[in-house]
């Protein structure tokens, strides 16, 4: 068993290793997203906490349906595991069911290594249900973590919200249990303050790229956010603030990630998470550009601040349950008609020319909105193409044909 | 089924409940004087006499703030007894002071609020002041007409009063008065209700101070406000048939027990010394509880689709989070779930800005006079109150962030050298 776990970690360290090289020879990467960088190399590469998280209580989440304030308000610091590990994949490909996504897949492998100090380290994880394989992923890490299955609305109406701020009061007694220290008025302020300003860097870091779309590569965009995950917020806002100091800089002397003429692509569906950056990178390696991406662990799951209307204990609650569950545009809500609405404003902001849709076999819901989103994209005339792959590299080479077939495809569109 | 009858029973139950106590309203005497004085003069202003009588006022606020401290106390109560928030209960209350970022006052809360106050102040004081009176135009706001030194007329005494008005009035006095009343209910909308009416700057004063105490409100969902719609047309036909079932609307109204009074007049108060009372304390837990049930803002709502003030959206801005819904004060949940209309002005909308302010995405609410955006919304507006995290441990009010980028960056530093 060692040795297979030495050979899984030699093996989990080189992927790592390999997709953040890819990530640094992309070419003009800003020089401010190193300290991202090497927060994915210390966790993925070096298999080591970050320095700014060590001594810290860890409580560990899986989607963003979990408001991250209410963990700092306990004294602790969130990490986001969802995992997009191919090594992790493998070993977990024989735990659980065939058609089981690669994400559960791929944490469930984790788990059955242990190798991981992160995932060792967290005191507790928070699970929403949200998919039905996160579901049952409760079961899967329930053995051997002390897990926290969350109830998440699948409607968005009034009653749900109510349900859900009831779900999050249970939520601080169990983050109480954990941390030994009582969520009072003054530390949720404070934890809003802290988030809220991390917030503001990163609204900066956006509405800039969106005023000057060939600033900064999508896929270094993907990094920051993935990154952010290991990163508590006030070092988050501290490295946004440099990289959105750079980044002014080049605004302002007009430096270019790439060149003008490269189509603009917007990548939405699954969940991109490092170190599964193949369809980002091939983009970009395609002669690409990714403007901008619509998943939850890059934009959009950092994207909508939480809007304090009311100073008292409940107000505060009401916005983090208002935050985590309105504007959410994850497919498992019955209704989602939002994301449509949120990928046409991304077209415009953004100036889109196409749109890939990432599917990671297994991962129906998003599956299912494919064929609305078609159906409204073809009205608007921009080309969409579907990309079903795995947590593994065997598909690489197809997905890259494919891939340069339709940056092919916008150039001429560009050129009639 | 048997939900909804319920729900249709309680419903009726209120309605009937409030015609009673309308039409019994002389029977609630609150302070009974045989001689009514309507008329005040400069030099009584700063007389003992009226301070005396303004005494029915200061019992309304003591009795309205032992009204407020009992809810509080019931509501801890409540709390106290709930197996899950009762441990949160103690926590709940600020204990070293701190400091919640709010969306920042823009220009255009600081001119509402100047507009509030000084509208208030003139329809109270400014007949008086100024010693101007305009007579013959009326303005359809909920300051008491019965302050006979008031700068102009407000429309509801003849509302409530058809066969006064016709009877005293000459046509062109009528024509006067209707022409005066829709004319400016067209042109301004229910932007009087949220810039100019003195119940309103009062309600939002109640508001204010439950914020400044951290105490908690009440959050009203959609539900409660359907709930609410025949209580208004119940209101509004109380305002305009009272008087021909032999019944007084300004007994009930709540206006009453403000303007006068505070004017220094000698008035008779029976149930609208309850309503404000149930006014002032409603108001401080849910925000412009009145507004909800106004007869007046009602009608003037009516006049919502030819107002050339109107609130707009930008339906693929708006990523439906929600904050509009939360903020509003009148509990209108089509703003945030309209997907097609690009206007979103609804028949209860006070065009009070709230919404706007707490919008975090660009664009996505504005409101417009006459096609033309003044006020719109902005993510940079709604997070750039959120200041360096610094130092937030001690509990102190952190530094804010208005201020130069080198010197942020030094600071960064010394952080780092710690």
């Amino acid at each position: 068993m060692n040795r297979r776990k030495e050979r899984f970690s030699a093996k989990q360290t080189r992927t790592s290793r390999k997709y953040l090289n890819r990530i640094r020879e992309l070419g003009q990467m800003p020089e401010n997203l190193e300290p991202f960088l090497s927060v994915l190399d210390d966790v993925f590469v070096k298999e080591s906490l970050p320095g700014a998280l060590q001594g810290k209580t860890l409580v560990g989440t899986y989607c963003v349906m979990v408001p991250q304030e209410l963990v700092y308000a306990a004294g602790a610091v969130p990490v986001k595991l969802c995992s997009g590990n191919y090594v992790g994949f493998s070993i977990g490909d024989d735990l659980v069911p065939r058609d089981a996504c690669p994400l559960v897949k791929a944490v469930a492998g984790f788990k059955e290594m242990g190798t991981m100090p992160i995932y060792q380290n967290c005191s507790i994880m928070a699970i929403p249900i949200t998919c039905d394989c996160k579901k049952k992923l409760v079961e899967i890490l329930e053995d051997q973590y002390k897990v926290y299955p969350m109830q998440v609305p699948a409607l968005k109406e009034d009653a749900d919200i109510r349900q859900y701020i009831e779900e999050l009061y249970l939520f601080i007694q169990e983050l109480e249990g954990v941390t030994h220290r009582e969520v009072t008025w003054e530390s949720l302020a404070e934890s809003l303050e802290l988030t809220g300003y991390a917030q503001r860097e990163l609204s900066s870091f956006i509405k800039r790229k969106k005023r000057f779309p060939y600033l900064i590569r999508g896929t270094h965009a993907l990094a920051v956010m993935n990154a952010a995950s290991w990163l508590p917020q006030n070092i988050l806002a501290e490295y946004l603030h440099n990289l959105n100091r750079e980044l002014a800089e080049r605004e302002k002397n007009g430096i270019l990630a790439v060149p003008r003429k490269q189509p603009r692509i917007l990548l939405t569906g699954s969940p991109l998470i490092f170190p599964n950056m193949k369809i980002p990178l091939l983009i970009e390696e395609m002669g690409g550009f990714l403007a901008a991406d619509e998943t939850c662990m890059g934009e959009r799951g950092l994207s909508d601040p939480a809007v304090v209307v009311d100073e008292s204990f409940d107000g505060m609650m009401r916005a983090l349950a208002n935050r985590a569950i309105r504007p959410c545009s994850c497919p498992t809500f019955a209704d989602n008609k939002e994301r449509i609405y949120r990928i046409k404003q991304m077209i415009r902001d953004y100036q889109i020319q196409g749109v890939i849709y990432h599917v990671l076999r297994g991962c129906l819901v998003y599956d299912f909105e494919y064929n609305m989103l078609e159906d409204e994209l073809g009205k608007m005339g921009i080309p969409v193409i579907r990309m079903e792959t795995d947590y593994n590299e065997e598909d690489i080479e197809q997905l890259r044909i494919r891939i340069e077939a339709f940056i092919e495809l916008i150039k001429l569109r560009g050129e009639d | 089924m048997r939900k909804t009858q319920k729900r249709r029973l309680t419903q009726l139950l209120c309605c009937i409940g409030l015609v009673l106590l309308a039409f019994f309203a002389d029977r609630f005497p609150f302070h009974v004087t045989e001689e009514e004085e309507l008329h005040t003069t400069l030099t009584q202003f700063f007389s003992v006499e009226h301070l005396r009588r303004m005494v029915p006022l200061a019992i309304i606020l003591l009795i309205a703030g032992a009204g407020i401290f009992l809810v509080i106390r019931i509501r801890m109560h409540m709390l106290l007894s709930d197996p899950v928030k009762r441990k949160t209960a103690r926590m709940r209350c600020p204990h070293s002071g701190g400091h919640v970022t709010i969306p920042e006052r823009s220009a255009f809360h600081t001119i509402r609020w100047s507009c509030m106050i000084a509208f208030s102040l003139l329809t109270i004081f400014g007949g008086i002041l100024l010693g101007i009176k305009v007579r013959g135009f009326s303005l359809p706001v909920l300051a008491c007409p019965t302050n006979m030194d008031q700068l102009f007329e407000s429309s509801c005494y003849f509302l409530a009063h058809i066969p006064v008005l016709l009877e005293e009035y000459t046509p062109a006095g009528i024509a006067l008065f209707a022409v005066s009343t829709m004319g400016s209910a067209a042109l301004l909308g229910r932007i009087i209700c949220g810039f100019l009416c003195p119940m309103g700057l009062i309600q939002d004063l109640m508001h204010l101070i439950r914020r400044k105490t951290r105490a908690e409100g009440v959050f009203m969902e959609e539900k409660a406000y359907t709930w609410l719609l025949p209580v208004k047309w119940v209101m509004v036909l109380l305002m305009i048939g009272l008087v021909f079932a032999g019944g007084e609307f300004c007994y009930f109204c709540p206006a009453l027990a403000t303007s006068p009074v505070l004017a220094g007049m000698q008035v008779s108060l029976y149930l609208s010394a309850f309503m404000m009372i149930f006014v002032l304390i409603g108001s401080f837990f849910k925000r412009r509880i009145w507004c909800n049930i106004c007869p007046l803002g009602y009608l003037i709502g009516l006049f919502h689709h030819v107002s050339p003030f109107r609130l707009k959206k930008d339906t693929t801005a708006c990523t439906e989070c929600g904050a509009c819904y939360e903020a509003c004060p009148m509990g209108i949940k089509i703003i945030y779930t309209e997907r097609e209309k690009t206007d979103v002005t609804d028949i209860n909308c006070i065009l009070c800005g709230e919404c706007i302010r707490r919008c975090p995405e660009d664009n996505a609410l504005a409101m417009t006079f006459a096609g033309k955006r003044f006020y719109t919304a902005s993510r940079e507006k709604v997070v750039s109150g959120y200041s360096l995290a610094i130092g937030t441990a001690s509990g102190k009010k952190p530094c804010t962030y208005k201020m130069p980028e080198n010197e942020i960056a030094e600071k960064y530093k010394k952080r780092e050298k710690q």
